[in-house]
């Protein structure tokens, strides 16, 4: 089981960023993840590994007219 | 002797007859002012010179701050929109002009709102404010009517001034800048350095006017438009017999704004530069797909207001997101709405062929669509063809209208087809259920020429309810709970039920139901970071107060956060941009030498925008029951509504409300729902109003305007009076 | 068309080229206003970049006022009298090879004149038809 910005969604063994992302359907090119605290770059969302019972905050920034 | 709507343009222009001429000196701007207006009284054909004094630059600032400081001095508490003392002024603001920063060309338009009955401001593009400015003026203020139609000139090569009767010139604004940039240009080089305001046939018909600025585009050799859309500015101008304001100034440089270190400005300028050469393609696209990259981004979010705003997102809304818009535009041209505009997002069709009205089968360009045109005019209408979107788009463009009211009101007027509040018999036939795009544009047409139902849409959603109950006898306390507007103002293209941190972002405003104040989605309702109504609050005082601080300075919203610094991850606030707002320091101070920090931003906008809640109470508004909002912004009105996403509802009626939806029928569940969210609501607006320093009838205190140094004569009379 | 060719090995960062090219344009020994740039390829490195435009045209489509063009020989230049200083192009330029100068009120960049590749001892500017 994870947690992204406080819901909970259940893990995989071998889950990505961008998988968790993927789950909650987040789909905004502009969210900074801290994993447990922890920033990781946005170009690694592809490759970071999500380990079981991570806390997961997922901030969408804010953009549009 | 008029020649009709064949004539030429050297004919056009010989037809007009010189009602009064004004010669000034040509003076410089230093530090991003002329330390002078212009004065244009349309009643007597008046034109002077006012000066401006640094208090009013020390508190005012510029834009925005112009126009409500001129505006309270030229009105009464009696006046309404169409009385000829109400003004129009357009001012660009302090920075506004400047080549080298990104979105630092924008006119600030304020009067007295046609809907609202108070203060309207738009933040417009397009070459005016900054040729105004650089032609010697730091705002054009214009009070009085004419009797006919006529251009106020101002030549800013020359120094005059002129108010010319044109009475030949083509209203519907496509064709008059068209016809003003070749009338007043000396050659084809020279027609990016005309611009010309102006708004349509729609724009006298109802109240909804929007004001057209132009900006010639070189590549495409023609005058492209920018749109002052909202609070009827353009119905106000159409009032008073402007059919353009045309200004003209060839010498623009790169210090024309005579800054005080050019050098800082730059500096801050190319960081933005190269942070959008590196990263928009995988950022927001702005440079291909301008705003129109949103409503797949809401639809997914669930905030794309879909039938009127019932839902947030559609299964067809796939044929509106960003990469359909993107191979609609032309791409590879520059698109920036003002020199130097990098992100570019002033997107074209071009060679597009209306199917309707009086332009059908010709070949136009259509400025647009952005997000707001698409989502009002598109899927809150159940429209998602995007030719029918853009056809839309073309036309309230043309014809002077604001495209968010009048979706908005169309979405209305609509829905009460739907449920039967009207029928044909109100709709003069038509055919209006969701997605009837004919019906839609035939209404728009009518709108043009002031006859049929869509001269009803066209007063707007406020007054739509009043005629449908009083003419049709519909439910008004359901046309109440449906029509999305707040203060007067038709809802911009956010659904804003599942955060009520924007049902504030909507309500808590000055103008009306707006999201340029602020726009808090995300942080609230999928971010979860503003749990509690402080945090909440301290969010609806910050952004409202950085974002006003645009409008003062004649920027753009969108370069501050549309794209992002590389850093900004690691940065306390990301929300906020920080590495931004220290360019925006960086800006304001390189231009007027006046060393600011981040704190000073939000104290000027803080005293501009507690003066104008005040201009309001002025007015006969401005207090806490004017900021109630429809309740379908706040949660489901209707069964299909709350069925659409009822786990979600359950949920909250368990969790948050303490009512076991078990067993419950729908219409009980909707009940407990809406007085638990109004009551929300209501909480809101006090930990809002505690926050803004505010009393809990939602008036600025008399020490938060001493604070702001905003305690003038009048403003501390109007507060006591209030007190009592 | 002709550009300035380099071989950054060759270069013994002695910067003549830039002082030349300053002078030969702006009448001053001043290597922020020189069009061509040596610079330290990245700190510690002990390498050396040159940098200098290869006429790729890019900042032709990113300037709003069509100041710059393609000449007849294939040279991209600036229209000064049509430009606004924007900066856009130095800001999009993929080679960072247009430049600014706070003592001046438009970019500029090299139009493959050659005189800096006459000062260079070393032969790691050159010039070169493509």
């Amino acid at each position: 089981m994870i947690t992204v910005n406080g819901e909970t969604y259940p893990w995989q063994e071998g889950m990505t960023v961008s998988d968790a992302l993927k789950a909650c359907n987040y789909k905004f090119p502009l969210i900074i993840v801290r994993i447990d605290g922890r920033l990781i770059p946005r170009d690694q969302y592809a490759v970071q590994p999500v380990e079981d019972n991570a806390d997961i905050k997922a901030f969408h920034l804010i953009s549009g007219g | 002797m008029s020649c009709g709507t064949k004539c030429t343009v050297q004919e056009m222009r010989k037809a007009h007859k010189v009602l009064a001429e004004y010669d000034y000196e040509l003076g410089k701007v230093e530090r991003g002012y002329n330390n002078r207006t212009l004065y244009v009284n349309l009643s007597d054909n008046r034109i002077e010179s006012k000066a401006v004094s640094q208090e009013m630059k020390d508190i005012f600032i510029g834009g925005r701050g112009f126009g409500l400081k001129l505006l309270w001095d030229a009105v009464k508490e009696t006046t309404k929109w169409n009385d000829p003392e109400n003004e129009i002024i357009i001012s660009p603001g302090p920075i506004g002009g400047i080549t080298q920063y990104p979105g630092a060309g924008k006119s600030l338009v304020v009067s007295i709102s046609p809907l609202t009955g108070a203060i309207a401001d738009s933040n417009v593009g397009g070459y005016f404010g900054p040729l105004l400015k650089f032609s010697g003026w730091d705002a054009l203020e214009i009070q009085g009517k004419a009797q006919a139609d006529v251009i106020v000139y101002i030549d800013g090569n020359s120094g005059k001034v002129t108010i010319e009767d044109a009475p030949d010139e083509e209203v519907n604004s496509h064709i008059l800048a068209e016809q003003l940039t070749e009338m007043y240009a000396d050659s084809e080089s020279d027609k990016r350095n005309v611009s010309v305001v102006s708004s349509g046939m729609a724009g006298q018909h109802s109240l909804m006017g929007m004001l057209n600025f132009s900006f010639y585009d070189v590549r495409r050799k023609l005058a492209r438009l920018k749109q002052a859309g909202r609070g009827g500015i353009g119905t106000v101008f159409r009032d008073k017999h402007i059919k353009a304001l045309v200004v003209k100034f060839s010498n623009v440089k790169g210090d024309s704004n005579g800054p005080a270190d050019i050098e800082r400005i730059a500096k801050a300028g190319l960081k933005v530069h190269k942070e959008l050469h590196d990263y928009d393609d995988v950022q927001c696209r702005m440079r291909k797909q301008g705003t129109a990259h949103l409503p797949g981004i809401a639809h997914d979010y669930d905030f794309l207001p879909v039938h009127n705003f019932r839902y947030g997102s559609h299964p067809e809304a796939r044929k509106v997101t960003g990469i359909v818009w993107e191979q609609l535009f032309t791409q590879g041209i520059p698109d920036g709405c003002w020199y130097g505009c990098t992100m570019g997002c002033a997107k074209a069709v071009d060679n597009f062929m209306p199917l309707t009205g009086p332009y059908k089968g010709e070949r136009v360009t259509v400025d647009g669509p952005e997000y707001e045109t698409i989502s009002c005019c598109g899927t809150n209408l159940g429209i998602f063809d995007p030719h029918a979107i853009v056809e839309i788009n073309f036309y309230v463009d043309t014809y002077g209208i604001d495209s968010i009211s009048f979706g908005t009101a169309t979405a209305f007027a609509m829905e009460c087809f739907e449920l039967g509040l009207i029928d044909k018999n109100a709709t003069g036939g038509l055919d209006f259920r969701f997605g009837s795009a004919l019906s839609v544009l035939e209404a728009l047409h009518q709108m043009a020429r002031g006859e049929g139902f869509g001269r009803i849409i066209g007063q707007g959603v406020r007054r739509m309810k009043k005629h449908f109950a009083e003419a049709y006898g519909a439910d008004a306390q359901l046309l109440a709970d449906i029509g999305m507007e707040c203060k007067g103002l038709e809802y911009s293209g956010y659904v804003s039920k599942g955060s009520l941190a924007q049902q504030g972002g909507y309500g808590l405003t000055l103008k009306g139901a707006q999201h340029d104040e602020a726009w808090l989605i995300f942080m609230d309702a999928v971010n979860r970071q503003i749990p509690t109504f402080e945090d909440k609050a301290e969010a609806l005082y910050y952004f409202p107060m950085f974002r006003t601080w645009f409008g003062l300075n004649g920027l753009c919203k969108l370069p501050w956060n549309d794209v992002e610094p590389a850093d900004n991850a690691e940065t306390d606030e990301p929300a906020k941009v920080p590495g931004h707002v220290q360019n925006y320091v960086d800006i304001f101070s390189g231009v007027t030498g006046r060393e600011i920090s981040k704190e000073d931003i939000i104290r000027m906008s803080e005293a501009m925008y507690d003066f104008q809640r005040l201009f309001n109470l002025r007015l006969g508004y401005g207090t806490r029951v004017h900021d109630d909002i429809p309740y379908r912004s706040q949660g489901p009105v209707l069964d299909v509504e709350y069925l659409s996403r009822a786990d979600k509802y359950d949920k909250e009626l368990k969790e948050a409300v303490g009512f076991d939806p078990e067993g419950k029928t729908v219409a009980e569940k909707i009940h407990a729902l809406k007085s638990y969210r109004k009551d929300q609501y209501e909480k809101l607006k006090d930990a809002v109003y505690k926050r803004r320093g505010w009393t809990p009838d939602g008036i600025p205190k008399l020490e938060t305007v001493k604070r702001l140094r905003i305690d003038f004569p009048d403003v501390v009379a109007l507060i006591n009076k209030h007190a009592k | 068309m002709k550009i300035i060719g380099k071989k950054p090995e060759l270069c013994t960062a002695c910067h003549a080229c830039e002082n030349a090219c300053s002078q030969a344009w702006f009448k001053v020994q001043d290597i922020g206003l020189s069009c061509i740039e040596v610079r330290e390829a990245a700190a510690g490195s002990g390498k050396t970049a040159v940098t200098v435009c290869d006429q790729c045209g890019e900042c032709i489509d990113i300037c709003p006022v069509s100041a710059i063009s393609r000449q007849q020989n294939s040279i991209v230049r600036i229209s000064k009298k049509e430009c606004v200083g924007c900066y856009s192009c130095v800001g999009f330029c993929p080679a960072s090879a247009m430049h600014m100068h706070r003592n001046q009120l438009v970019p500029f960049k090299c139009v493959a004149c050659g005189v800096c590749t006459k000062v260079c001892p070393t032969g790691a500017i050159y010039l070169e038809e493509v």
